[in-house]
């Protein structure tokens, strides 16, 4: 018989061992269900890798579809870490695009250099906007921040929608209405990295972000409360940290970066307005960042593991038909087996004698 | 000889440190049996493996003789063992009768009231305690409460009943009450194992086992020993139960107090009228059964709780309503009693609670980063003049014992406050050796101009270390004392509601 | 003629309320159980759309609604038992699990229903209809606003007195309650937490699903992503607003319900308001009655706090 005992001290090897296990198993419940659908599940994996690493363009899309969750991520940690379970980050994501979008139209014409620091300030500005609407809603009507962002997630997609559909931002002409704003001027769109490819220059921010959050956690004042705050905000009360007052600035910082995944997917990948491109980017940035084990560092490796997934899907659907939706599937039981993981990690397993 | 319970060589790790170590224990039946010992002396592991919390490693628990195996709490009870813990395990917002039903019915999906209402008059009416048993246990003063938990126990058909700490919450009265119906249950066959440290209530039992470092020191007829061999057996070595406090003049006031009031959640008042000053080189001791508004006393002079109304001058300046981080910057620092809840982040490291409230101190930062090299050699410096025990400052603060942790807190006040210490059971909880540090360092500071408010629940201890002693009762301050002019009784007649001077 | 079709809107509002209610009743009276024993389930959004999902596949694929019934009900109490595992069990923090589990449940549902309706149009149903009670139904106003509804919304209207009943006139009911404000009470009587909380999150979870799969069922015939749009959340709202009692759990969610049927007869009657404004009321409704609920005194003393011995 075996039992399980927690662990006085934590294990580098056995957390390693727990969370490798938590990724086989994940794998092992993915292939189930890819075969609960009747799909060829070597097939798919091999596609998988292929359209995730198998080329230089792969691996380009792979960052590119990293880019934004990997940001969303960085808010989930930011957010998370003080305890502050906000779930904003999904209407951050629209947010940021809509500032920046505004952003585009009011600065239009001005040299590269001004105009994209510019339009992402903008689009950081909607989701610090966002984030501070949840923090007075908490700190002052003591209403739960995970239910005040789910709906202001909700206002938020329908205001887009009402913008784009009804309202001044709408593609005109043509007798059908999509929901989808003008092009940009090719002059908004980020540049790319290297001529001709999709990979354009706004990768390199969720590395800079990263690097960022982690010197702000482990090394600074700000970050000495986020984590103090997630373990003992009474301790910090009765230590004279203005609690109210870092919940809004951690709310409104984590806004900031999930709202500069919405602005940089604007202007690097779609470049006009609409839904369908930003839509779950949000969710997708909660699992990795808590996959990542809320840190920075986790949270990128994470990041660019499902952005390797997402790639992966895109080849895939042009070979075969499995669905979309593997992606999310895949994300979510990843997600499971890692939050039981972070349990085992703690545990020792023992082995006793039967009485 | 038959016995009640028997444990023999019982063994329970922790991580592999003892918590017992081959503990042999015998509970005639209708004795009081008190486990006498120190905080961590594993008293309370023994009770938890006898009532099935735990599963000891090794060792065997004879009831009535019988070898039994007790593997949860429900063979514990099926047994006739019942246990009263010291936090107490109720429900507010349930009614007694409901509190003591709960979970004691097998069969059937109504609930059984009727019947257990009537078993329970029969179980008051036996031993004389008078109990509303439709009212709230959140209607109840604490030290009702205590009742409830032993109904709880009586109601299951314990033939033995553990009783962790009993008197903790309890006023001297309340105490002699509760006495009383233990000695009435002994001349019913029913056995007592008393969890103690406070020697007067060992002094009541029959037998006592001295419990040290999870072993049994000794096993004695009460009356054939002395409150000081006991506690010389307990600590291991000679303990000097006397404080020497030099005496010093007091100097200019720095706080004085003026017609506090202060509510609580439902509005109700937790503090009425309190006024009170302390000058420099004064410790003023705050006295009173706890729930009587010490701990709101305390919130509300160190920020964490606005005052409705009154005030607070800090060396002349009114500084009631003010923040803690505006009271702090004034040389105001706070031991507070839930170190681990208020005091301290547990994740933290020692280092990193050391500057818990001044992280964002210039001294502690190089530019807008966190300066780690001064950081840790102020640890270094604190941890050997605190005597803190610890492996190195990187340690997290969670796994250090209640003592280090305090002495960690009391590190951090001192270190960075300059005129008002407010310490509210400082030394609640610790080891004998370390309430004589932090009792000492407390002179200490007096010595260097402090003025200190100091709250207790013993009062020997407000006794040997107070200038002047304040007693409070449903968050009215009774009268303050002179300590070389007034008796323990007097002040205990006063923790009860009585007014300074009024005749008895 | 002016003021018949003035009694037409408001019989046609108040009936419609009462539709929009019940499927929202259930799953809120589920999450009641649940929340009552202590595990602050933020999973309700994910159950709700299983459940729904569930009803859909059986409905499909049997013809039979009762049988998608069955499916919703075994569907949430599925998604009960892995809320309970995480937070019973393995004491991962409530929000934690019940966030996991919508974001698993989102996904697993989309893939399965994209695999589902692979290479041909999407299957539908037709769902529940009204049944008229007799003689009841014709009385004016009240008859069909409260006579002519749906089989379930009848079970629905019965399992707020139930519910209530099992919380406070049980003996299960009493050690429920237990789990939710101390639960070493019953731990200390040698009765086992985490088999007691793994019973209420599960039959809480079953009646959560069951109302996604009535929405399903009653409301529409074919499923599509994200089919719940926040009605999951809205429960968990209802739950706050209702001060954790069955009685204020019932008024929050009628009020809900009318506010949403007000918005959707506003088109009727002709006001030019942007529909996405109407669509968006429940979530404004929320964050405003939120903004209101000062008093928390039925909240669980434990609710949401992993319980470990010692």
């Amino acid at each position: 018989m075996i039992r399980f005992e927690p662990r006085t001290e934590r294990d580098g090897l056995w957390t390693a061992a727990a969370f490798a296990m938590a990724i086989a198993a994940g794998l092992a419940v993915s292939a189930l269900l890819l075969a609960s659908t009747g799909a060829n599940v070597g097939q798919v994996f091999s596609a998988l890798v292929q359209g995730a690493v198998g080329s230089p363009k792969a691996i380009a899309t792979t960052l590119v579809k990293a880019t934004p969750i990997i940001l969303t991520g960085l808010a989930t940690v930011i957010a998370f870490r003080a305890q502050l379970w906000s779930i904003g980050q999904e209407g951050q994501v629209f947010a940021g695009a809509m500032g920046g979008y505004l952003g585009a139209q009011l600065l239009a014409g001005l040299p590269a250099v001004a105009f994209f620091p510019g339009v992402l300030v903008f689009g950081m500005a909607a989701g610090v906007a966002f984030g501070w609407l949840a923090a007075v809603l908490k700190n002052r009507f003591g209403v739960n921040e995970i239910i005040s962002t789910v709906m202001l997630n909700y206002l938020i997609v329908y205001l887009l929608s009402w913008m784009l559909q009804g309202g001044p931002w709408g593609e005109s002409g043509g007798t059908i209405s999509y929901q989808q704003s003008p092009m940009l001027p090719s002059d908004a769109f980020l540049p790319a990295l290297f001529d001709s490819s999709r990979l354009h220059a706004g990768v390199l921010l969720p590395f800079i972000a990263a690097a960022i959050c982690s010197l702000v956690l482990s090394r600074t004042p700000l970050g000495y409360e986020i984590r103090g705050l997630g373990y003992n905000p009474e301790a910090l009360r009765h230590k004279g940290v203005n609690i109210g007052r870092t919940v809004t600035i951690i709310l409104m910082a984590s806004g900031a970066l999930a709202a500069l995944a919405g602005a940089v997917e604007l202007f690097g990948v779609a470049h006009r307005l609409r839904a369908d491109n930003l839509v779950g980017l949000g969710y997708a940035g909660i699992i990795v960042g808590m996959i990542g084990g809320l840190r920075p560092l986790g949270t990128v490796m994470a990041g660019l593991f499902f952005g390797a997934l997402a790639s992966g899907a895109v080849y895939m659907r042009v070979l075969g038909d499995v669905p979309a939706a593997l992606v999310p599937a895949i994300q979510g039981i990843t997600l499971f087996f890692f939050l039981c993981a972070g349990v085992l990690a703690r545990y020792r397993v023992v082995k006793v004698a039967v009485q | 000889m038959s016995t009640a319970l028997r444990v023999e060589g019982l063994t329970k790790r922790f991580a592999g440190v003892a918590a017992n170590d081959h503990v042999d224990f015998d509970l005639r039946p209708g004795e009081i049996h008190c486990l006498f010992g120190e905080n961590g002396a594993g008293k309370s592991t023994l009770s938890s493996c006898i009532f099935g919390l735990y599963r000891p490693d090794e060792g065997q628990i004879f009831v009535r003789d019988e070898p039994v195996h007790i593997g949860s709490p429900i063979d514990a009870i099926r047994l006739g063992i019942g246990m009263v813990h010291q936090h107490f395990v109720l429900v507010p917002e349930f009614t007694v009768l409901e509190n003591i039903i709960v979970g004691t019915q097998r069969s059937g999906w109504r609930l059984n009231a009727a019947e257990a209402r009537q078993k329970l008059r029969g179980i008051c009416d036996g031993y004389g305690i008078e109990m509303d048993l439709d009212a709230y246990v959140w209607e109840l003063p604490v030290g009702r409460q205590q009742w409830v938990e032993i109904l709880k126990a009586l109601y299951l058909d314990a033939r033995i009943l553990i009783l962790d700490e009993p008197t903790a919450v309890l006023t001297p009265g309340e105490s002699r009450i509760l006495f009383d119906i233990i000695g009435k249950m002994c001349a019913r066959g029913l056995s007592i194992i008393l969890i103690t440290h406070k020697l007067v209530e060992v002094m009541q039992s029959n037998r006592v086992t001295v419990l040290r470092k999870g072993k049994v020191v000794a096993t004695l007829d009460t009356a054939d020993t002395s409150p000081d061999e006991l506690a010389r057996l307990m600590v291991g070595r000679d303990v000097s139960f006397t404080i020497t406090k030099p005496d010093l003049k007091p100097g200019e006031t720095v706080v004085a107090v003026e017609k506090l009031t202060a509510h609580g959640h439902w509005g109700e008042a937790v503090l009425k009228d309190v006024s009170f000053s302390v000058a420099a080189y004064e410790i003023l001791g705050i006295a009173g059964v706890a729930g009587n508004g010490q701990k709101e006393l305390f919130e509300v002079l160190c920020g964490v709780r606005k005052p409705a109304a009154g005030t607070i001058r800090l060396k002349g300046e009114d500084v009631a309503g003010l923040t803690p981080r505006c009271l702090m910057d004034r040389g105001v620092g706070h031991i507070p009693d839930d170190r681990f809840r208020e005091g301290l982040v547990p994740e933290f490291s020692v280092a990193e609670n050391l500057v818990l409230g001044w992280q964002r101190s210039p001294k502690y930062r190089s530019g807008p980063l966190i300066n780690g090299k001064a950081i840790t050699e102020l640890s270094r410096q604190m941890i050997g003049e605190y005597q803190i025990a610890t492996r190195d400052e990187k340690v997290a603060a969670g796994k250090l014992s209640g003592g280090n942790a305090q002495k960690i807190i009391i590190a951090r006040e001192f270190l960075h406050a300059s005129e008002l210490m407010l310490a509210n059971q400082p030394t609640r909880g610790l080891d004998v050796g370390v309430i004589e540090y932090v009792q000492s360092q407390l002179l200490k500071k007096r010595a260097e101009g402090f003025a200190i408010v100091l709250a207790s629940e013993e009062l020997s201890d407000l006794f040997g270390l107070a200038d002047r002693i304040a007693v409070m009762f449903k968050g009215e301050i009774m009268g303050i004392v002179d300590p070389k002019k007034t008796t323990v009784s007097e002040v205990g007649a006063m923790m009860t509601g009585r007014k300074e001077g009024a005749t008895p | 003629m002016n003021q018949l079709f003035q009694e037409a809107i408001i019989i046609s509002i108040l009936a419609s309320t009462i539709r929009i209610m019940t499927p929202l009743l259930f799953s809120a009276m589920g999450e009641l159980i649940t929340q009552r024993a202590g595990i602050w389930n933020m999973g309700v959004e994910g159950t709700m759309l299983t459940g729904a999902f569930a009803a859909y596949i059986a409905a499909t694929a049997t013809g039979s609604l009762w049988l998608a019934v069955v499916a919703a009900i075994i569907a949430g109490a599925l998604m009960g038992a892995i809320i309970a595992f995480m937070t019973a069990t393995l004491r991962v923090d409530h929000f934690i699990a019940g966030l996991g589990l919508n974001l698993l449940a989102g996904g697993l549902t989309l893939y399965w229903f994209q695999s589902y309706i692979q290479g041909r149009a999407q299957p539908t149903f037709s769902g529940f209809q009204d049944i008229a009670i007799p003689l009841l139904s014709d009385i004016p106003i009240i008859g069909p606003v409260l006579f002519s509804q749906r089989a379930l919304t009848y079970v629905a209207l019965l399992v707020v007195p139930a519910v209530w009943f099992l919380l406070y006139r049980t003996r299960y009911g009493l050690e429920l309650r237990c789990l939710g404000e101390n639960p070493k009470a019953l731990d200390v009587k040698g009765l086992s937490v985490t088999a007691r909380q793994f019973a209420a999150v599960m039959l809480g979870s079953a009646l959560t699903g069951l109302g996604g799969g009535f929405l399903m069922l009653g409301f529409s015939d074919r499923f599509l992503a994200d089919f719940t749009a926040g009605r999951g959340w809205i429960v968990v709202v209802a739950l706050i607003a209702g001060n954790w009692k069955p009685k204020g759990v019932l008024l929050a969610v009628t009020t809900f319900a009318f506010l949403e049927s007000l918005a959707t007869h506003l088109q009727v009657v002709g006001a030019q308001v942007p529909h996405q404004l109407l669509l968006a009321l429940p979530y404004l409704a929320s964050i405003v009655l939120l903004m209101g609920v000062r008093f928390r005194s039925g909240q669980p003393a434990r609710l949401g706090i992993p319980y470990k011995r010692g």
